[in-house]
């Protein structure tokens, strides 16, 4: 495979060195609107720019104790965290601060400095709803699957799994299947691949992969990549970067990964590219952000593209941590 | 995560140099954007749950939609601030079971102490804003005055409620995939159910369906508006609403949707939701439950022969398919149906199919769906393929490696499953079982 992609136009490479320095970059632009119109995003952000940057094989192109202080400096008393210093707790960013703290092996911090893990895992487990086993982002929010996903996500990685009632949120996963082997954001709605990776992920970590139909949702995933190569989220939309990571890890995870047709995906995903600038957009010639930065070189990853480090196809995060952390 | 937002898309890429004096003008705002995040902490940290606060958090999300922070201190306004403090023995309102998740509650933002969800304030005093200025005289407990006051207080709360969801309208407009608006407006909602008559709250709910319908009519696939349309509809069917079932009404309304434009995947997928609910209200008999198969199958059918490229039909056409072999553990629409019926109506299905081919013979999904079908004919049958059948799925193994090279590496497994490779081994079809799915471990 090495020997086919030596044969790509240059712009067709990765433009590794590129995507460091604009992952780089991001906190730096203090003085533009946008830094501060997306505050609400800083966690989770930080999540999605230093993963992206432990698979393209520079761990350590962010300052490691200034990122665990800023995580830290999030945290409230209750456990949660907030997506920056002065923002509510919610599950979405508690996860983010989990994977970040993991990643670059800084649960100790936590520990000393932070509220500890007990503290996180009772934040976490408390927004499960005991009657119908799903969970809420925060105390006012609406329960959705992916909040479940995220619970069980930073659970696991703290080792606190036993906190929640598993079940009841495996029973309410089944719930969400559909006839095309797919799952809804809740009973009733249609497959959406969003929701798949969610549902598929949290089913793996509760150890119950076998509850999925795998024939069956591997063809609905596969007919996601339409001609040019990339992968939509729903039958008859459009392509997109972000869902080279929700359709092809849910592939890896049912096996079929050989489903579609990877060198038209990596295509897609190194056309998406901002070569000069660096970044990863949503389609060719879009406006570059840090989500699909991530999500592209997640993708390319899975395809096991030359040179990037192996992802996790479950907790989105470097297999080489999920390793370390779960001891596997 | 899933997306929250705040990624971009479909915004073309543009250089992100700015002149010295877009650079001027973007600071300016950061300064005034960071004056009013101030002023509202600051106020926030002194308890100040005011009518003033409450204007300022609507200028900041009028700035900023996706300041979830910013939506819970509108929250918290409202509830230690503007809305009327429900009398001893009146409305239940939080502890409806409904009004939040179990477990959730619990999770009071007491705890924390770095944020704008400082300690929970011991309500202020005497509640003016909003109203005319008078409350409740504690001391004065005849019947009569509770009851006006408690009138009051209703009329109160409306006004508040109704003006919210005026104020989140052109905020949706603008950030349609906006979740936090949406969860807020949701918030509102449950609010009237918890706050307000019975009568008032299914008005202000049935308003939100007309919403939600004209939702659907800009963008007919938008995946959260229906879904928000299904969440709308459970609760006006809900009997905290006085409500009762809208099969009949959502299933009109699927016809509606499809009649408009066939290839709309979520009307065909909710309908399939839809009829064996309206089928059990019904109280419909077997004669009655063949008879709409039949006018469902002759629907997907007729659009079939229009559009046979189109996935979402393919997708309906399966799920009637299935109803027939069996999807364990999901409803179905024919119960009584013997293995006979079945057999006949699949073998009808499957010859229709071929007749496409004279037509479209460059169309995957049809050879395809032959495939399929043809196993769900062997595994109602409890049978292997025979020979013909064999030699009709090579064909149309060819014809998909031919017409979506994409997916080879699915049609060797499927070539290989089948027992099609020469010498092949037994073919898997028996496992092809449509109630895997619910199966343990693996
Ligand atoms: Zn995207």
């Amino acid at each position: 495979m090495a020997e086919a992609f030596k044969k790509l136009p240059e712009k067709l490479q990765l433009a590794t060195s590129a995507h460091v320095k604009y992952i780089q970059s991001l906190d730096t632009r203090k003085d533009e609107y946008d830094y501060w119109l997306t505050e609400h995003l800083r966690l989770n952000g930080l999540y999605w720019g230093l993963t992206a940057l432990h698979l393209l094989g520079h761990p350590d192109a962010l300052p490691r104790a200034e990122t665990i202080d800023f995580v830290l400096s999030c945290q409230h008393e209750n456990g949660g965290f907030g997506a920056a210093p002065g923002h509510d707790a919610h599950m979405l960013s508690t996860v983010s601060a989990v994977q970040i703290l993991a990643t670059i092996d800084a649960f100790d911090d936590l520990e000393k400095r932070g509220r500890g893990k007990a503290q996180v895992g009772k934040y976490i487990a408390n927004l499960q709803n005991r009657q119908t086993g799903t969970f809420a982002g925060d105390e006012w929010g609406e329960e959705d699957t992916r909040f479940l996903y995220g619970a069980f996500n930073a659970l696991s990685l703290l080792g606190l799994l036993y906190l929640v009632d598993v079940d009841k949120a495996v029973d309410h996963i089944v719930a969400c299947a559909n006839f095309d082997g797919g799952y809804g954001v809740s009973p009733g709605a249609e497959s959406h691949a969003g929701q798949i990776f969610t549902c598929v992920a949290a089913l793996t970590i509760a150890g119950r992969r076998g509850l999925v139909d795998a024939d069956r949702l591997g063809r609905w995933l596969s007919e996601r990549q339409i001609a040019g190569g990339g992968l939509n989220g729903r039958p008859e939309k459009k392509e997109d970067v972000c869902y080279s990571w929700w359709v092809l890890s849910s592939l890896e995870m049912i096996g079929k990964t050989h489903w579609i047709d990877r060198d038209q995906l990596i295509g897609f995903i190194l056309r998406c590219q901002d070569t000069e600038r660096g970044g990863i957009s949503d389609r060719p010639g879009d406006m570059v952000d840090v989500w699909h930065t991530l999500f592209g070189i997640t993708g390319l990853s899975l395809l096991e593209y030359p040179g990037l480090q192996p992802v996790d196809e479950v907790y989105c995060m470097p297999k080489s941590t999920i390793e370390r952390v779960l001891g596997r | 995560m899933a997306d929250q937002g705040g990624s971009q898309h479909g915004i073309a890429r543009t250089s992100r140099a700015r002149t010295d004096e877009q650079r001027t003008l973007d600071l300016e705002r950061i300064q005034k954007y960071h004056l009013l995040e101030e002023e509202i902490r600051s106020h926030v940290s002194q308890h100040n749950y005011t009518p003033h606060v409450f204007q300022l958090t609507s200028k900041l999300l009028k700035l900023n939609p996706e300041y979830y922070t910013i939506w819970n201190v509108r929250r918290r306004l409202l509830i230690y601030g503007l809305f009327s403090k429900p009398s001893a023995g009146s409305l239940p309102s939080t502890a409806s079971p409904t009004s939040s998740p179990t477990a959730t509650t619990t999770t009071s933002s007491a705890a924390c102490s770095s944020s704008l969800s400082t300690a929970t304030p011991p309500a202020p005093g005497p509640q003016t804003a909003g109203r005319s200025g008078t409350t409740a005289d504690d001391n004065n407990n005849t019947e009569e005055t509770h009851g006006a006051a408690e009138e009051g207080n209703q009329q109160n709360d409306l006004n508040i409620i109704k003006t919210e969801l005026g104020f989140t309208i052109p905020l949706l407009l603008e950030s349609p995939k906006c979740y936090w608006i949406w969860s807020y407006r949701l918030w509102i909602l449950q609010q009237a159910i918890d706050r307000l008559p019975v009568l008032v709250a299914r008005r202000i709910w049935e308003e939100e369906l007309g919403l939600a319908s004209k939702m659907l009519t800009k963008d007919r696939r938008n995946f959260h508006a229906w879904g928000y349309r299904r969440h709308v509809v459970e609760q006006l069917e809900s009997s905290q609403l006085g409500g009762k079932s809208m099969a009949e009404s959502e299933f009109e309304y699927t016809t509606r949707m499809i009649s408009q434009d066939l290839s709309n995947f979520s009307a065909w997928h909710s309908r399939s939701k839809l009829i064996p609910r309206l089928l059990d209200e019904r109280k419909a008999d077997d004669a009655a439950r063949e008879m709409l198969l039949n006018e469902e199958f002759g629907l997907i059918c007729r659009a079939i022969n229009v559009g046979p490229e189109d996935q979402s039909l393919w997708y309906y056409h399966r799920s009637l398919m299935l109803n027939l072999v069996g999807f364990v553990g999901h409803p179905t629409i024919t119960p009584a149906f013997s293995r006979d019926d079945r057999v006949t109506y699949v073998v009808r299905e499957i010859e229709g199919i071929k007749e496409l081919l004279e037509d479209y013979d460059d169309v995957k999904l049809i050879y395809e769906a032959l495939i399929d079908y043809t196993l769900y004919l062997c595994q109602l049958l409890g049978r292997q393929p025979d020979v013909t059948e064999k030699q009709a799925m090579t064909e149309w193994l060819a014809m998909l490696k031919k017409l979506d090279p994409m997916r080879n590496g699915r049609w060797n497994d499927l070539e290989r499953d089948c027992g099609l490779l020469n010498g092949g081994r037994r073919p898997k079809v028996v496992s092809i079982d449509v109630g895997q799915g619910q199966g343990q471990g693996e």
